[in-house]
């Protein structure tokens, strides 16, 4: 699935609808879900405080571990091990793991891609490095996707229902107590965007 | 009592101290002193038929003069909350572009003030927008709001009421309120397209049209002082407020000034400030305790009520 293939943003006055878009477009920019968002549709009922929203995912990939973003070189006789970075988008979480693990102390980065641990056991942590989980990318689009959610809703609009299953998520808001067949409503626009794709 | 406009000098700080000498001497007023680095912008109030000499002083310093019809006008930018829906832009957007020409704006979040049949202000918050001069609402995407839902928000506020929104409707159709600006509704972006600059340059004009009606109806029965004189009192006999930290430590209003300072410890020395006329402050205004901070609120009492000016 490409991303974005489908974007539709529905309301009664055709010029509000531009404008919700815009606001969409965004805070998926700023959350940086654009690429993982396949296809969207929001429904937009100021009439009724009513706020739909429908997204399903693209297959955003695997557990990543170091191996898939790193060379990871273990020097016996300096007891060091050296780590070149080829994917600069994942240094903060490899950081912060190798921190907790070695400590701040042992560990030093001469250069933005290069990190260089201390330690006596290199061959052994070697292996257990290539091997350590650096990122969960589903775990961050799922928070990410609940912030979306808040950011882009009305903010007057405080009872919220919202599911998250596989790579569907549904989302409804409303400033009064939600009606069921609101709910219903949304996950037959779910059930629509999913067979948009099928034809 | 001579015509003072407002003008913006925008220059190099070096020598910018004889503009400030030249000002003096001439009548007029410095009421504010912003020095950026290398840069100094002031706002002044300077005598209408002096105008041209103080140009002349700002050519030979290679500075640049411009008119700033909002100066001496605070302005709350009223926002729903402070949430990250409303916030930074566009709500700061607004008050920025208020700024350049010379108003001193307060940013207000309600603390109940979002959606549409639960929305509502609170009786302390009416009481501060009212201390200001015009309030700026600053609302969303959808009309139905803006029309049906969100004008339960003007009650009580006493001051011109601005909206700004997102759909293009017409004030008329916004009950309650003076002005309506469309084409600024929620962003999550900052306002920099040409049509929203556009919007915003619309906006601080017709406030400097509504900044104008207030001063046209004031001249019908002037103050008994004018605040920037009140202001040059403070900044004499009141030492204090030169080390206030609050930005804009005196902040001029169209009918009164704010004083940064704590109330309790000054209010007396305010009230008893004297003017060469032989007459004190609090015979020409009424002093109050101000509901932003602790600050002292002063509003200055019109000719009719006093029985003279000076």
């Amino acid at each position: 699935m490409d991303s974005l293939e489908t974007f539709v943003v529905d309301s009664v006055i055709a010029s509000e609808q531009e404008f919700y878009r815009k606001i969409i477009e965004d805070n998926l920019a700023s959350l940086k879900l654009a690429p993982a968002v396949g296809r969207i549709k929001v429904v937009l009922r100021p009439g009724d405080s009513l706020f739909q929203m429908v997204i399903i995912l693209r297959d955003v990939g695997s557990k990543i571990k170091t191996v898939d973003i790193a060379d990871v070189e273990s020097k016996s006789f300096a007891k060091k091990i050296i780590i070149s970075i080829k994917t600069e988008q994942y240094i903060p979480e490899l950081l912060e793991k190798l921190w907790e693990f070695y400590g701040k102390a042992n560990i030093s980065q001469p250069d933005r891609l290069t990190v260089v641990i201390s330690t006596d056991r290199s061959e052994e942590e070697a292996a257990f490095i290539r091997e350590m989980m650096v990122a969960d990318p589903r775990h961050r689009i799922h928070e990410n996707l609940v912030d979306f959610a808040i950011r882009v809703t009305p903010e007057g609009f405080r009872v919220r229902y919202h599911l998250y299953k596989g790579n569907r998520f549904i989302f409804v808001a409303s400033e009064e107590a939600l009606k069921n067949e609101w709910i219903v409503e949304a996950e037959e626009m779910l059930e629509e965007l999913t067979g948009a794709g099928e034809k | 009592m001579a015509v003072l406009s407002p003008y913006l000098y925008t220059g190099g700080v070096h020598k910018h101290g004889l503009l400030i000498e030249l000002l003096e001497d001439l009548g007029g007023y410095l009421i504010q002193k912003v020095v950026t680095g290398t840069e100094v912008n002031l706002i002044m109030l300077i005598p209408k038929k002096d105008v041209p000499i103080v140009k002349k002083q700002s050519d030979k310093l290679l500075g640049i003069i411009t008119e700033a019809p909002l100066t001496g006008v605070e302005i709350a930018i009223v926002s729903p909350t402070l949430a990250s829906h409303h916030l930074p832009h566009s709500a700061c957007d607004v008050a920025e572009s208020l700024r350049s020409p010379g108003a001193n704006t307060n940013m207000i979040g309600l603390a109940r003030g979002m959606g549409r049949r639960v929305s509502l202000s609170m009786d302390y918050e009416r009481k501060l927008i009212n201390e200001h001069d015009i309030a700026v609402f600053t609302f969303g995407a959808f009309s139905d709001c803006i029309i049906n839902k969100k004008p339960k928000l003007f009650e009580g506020i006493e001051i011109p009421i601005v909206v700004t929104g997102g759909p293009d409707l017409k004030t008329e159709e916004v009950p309650g309120a003076d002005l309506y600006v469309g084409n600024i509704g929620r962003t999550s972006h900052r306002l920099r397209k040409a049509d929203e600059v556009n919007a915003l340059d619309k906006l601080s004009k017709e406030i400097g049209k509504i900044a104008d009606d207030i001063r046209r109806q004031q001249s019908k029965d002037p103050l008994s002082v004018i605040p920037a004189k009140v202001m040059t009192e403070i900044e004499n006999q009141i030492p204090e407020i030169h080390s206030a930290l609050s930005p804009a430590p005196l902040t001029l209003q169209l009918d009164g000034i704010r004083v940064k300072l704590p109330y309790d410890e000054f209010h007396e020395k305010i009230e008893k400030l004297e003017f060469d006329e032989g007459v004190i402050l609090s015979e020409l205004a009424n002093i109050s305790r101000s509901k932003m901070k602790n600050y002292i609120l002063i509003k200055i009492k019109s000719k009719s009520e006093v029985g003279f000016a000076i």
